[in-house]
């Protein structure tokens, strides 16, 4: 069995850094040869929680703004992967927004708050801290396969 | 993102092709609501070749099916693999679609649609 994987990288908080990440993230997997087929939801949920700190928490703040990522992987049977996200914009914690009603009908349908709703149900642990006047969010999944519901 | 389209009768095929996910996301917006803009009524999205779909590629799907609300249009996923449904249904977004197995049974869908 390889050794586990950690992969520290510094991104802008653009579209453009976004992507950085999760190509890192898809590196990550490759080198470890862990199957597409469990690694998804940690993809989705790294996704949902850049675009909410690229577009809400640091919006505005141009290309010097970044976002600390650690992205870690450890062999095993199932693997765990352990994600942390850190920037310095202002003080929010996303779990704390009200969770979205996933029963509304078409018209009722909102879209914010989703993002969130889906790492809280994809991730098995998600905890955020304010701590040095940064944002930290870790993101902990252990890669089993995930079924839909009707399968 | 690589975007693929198909013409059949009356109806329009859109067939995205990887992760759809923040970034990729608004591609497929602009595709989609320029073709809304055009006049199309009839729409299949082929998720075959989707490896994955976060919140923001719920969003474009959320608006093409509120554009296309019966009796003003109609539209059709298709080919969703597991990743893509399991976040529909943790979402609760399946029962807000129409959904066919592959891209023929979504066409045959669409242009049995009256009128």
């Amino acid at each position: 069995m390889s050794a586990g994987e950690t992969r520290r990288l510094s991104v802008p908080a653009t579209d453009e850094g976004i992507r950085a990440a999760l190509d890192a993230l898809e590196g990550l997997w490759t080198a470890q040869g862990v199957s597409r087929a469990v690694t998804w939801p940690v993809a989705v949920s790294l996704d949902e929680v850049l675009a909410n700190v690229v577009h809400h928490a640091l919006a505005g703040r141009g290309d010097s703004a970044r976002v600390e990522l650690e992205l870690q992987l450890e062999p095993g049977d199932p693997p765990r992967c352990e994600l942390r996200v850190e920037d310095d914009g202002p003080a929010f914690d996303p779990l704390a927004a009200i969770a979205p009603d996933t029963a509304a009908g078409l018209d009722e349908r909102p879209i914010g708050g989703l993002g969130i709703e889906l790492v809280k149900r994809l991730m098995d642990e998600v905890h955020y801290e304010r701590k040095d006047g940064r944002n930290r969010l870790c993101l902990v999944r252990r890669l089993v396969a995930m079924e839909p519901e009707g399968a | 993102m690589e975007i693929g389209e198909e013409r059949s009768g009356r109806s329009l095929v859109i067939a995205p092709l990887g992760r759809l996910d923040s970034v990729s996301s608004g591609e497929l917006e602009r595709v989609v609501v320029a073709r809304l803009d055009a006049g199309e009524r009839r729409l299949a999205i082929d998720m075959a070749g989707v490896e994955y779909v976060s919140s923001a590629g719920l969003r474009v799907l959320l608006l093409a099916a509120k554009r296309l609300k019966p009796p003003a249009g109609a539209l059709v996923l298709c080919g969703i693999g597991p990743s893509v449904r399991t976040v529909l249904e943790l979402a609760g977004f399946m029962s807000l679609f129409a959904v066919e197995p592959a891209r023929p049974q979504a066409l045959a869908r669409l242009e049995s649609t009256a009128p």
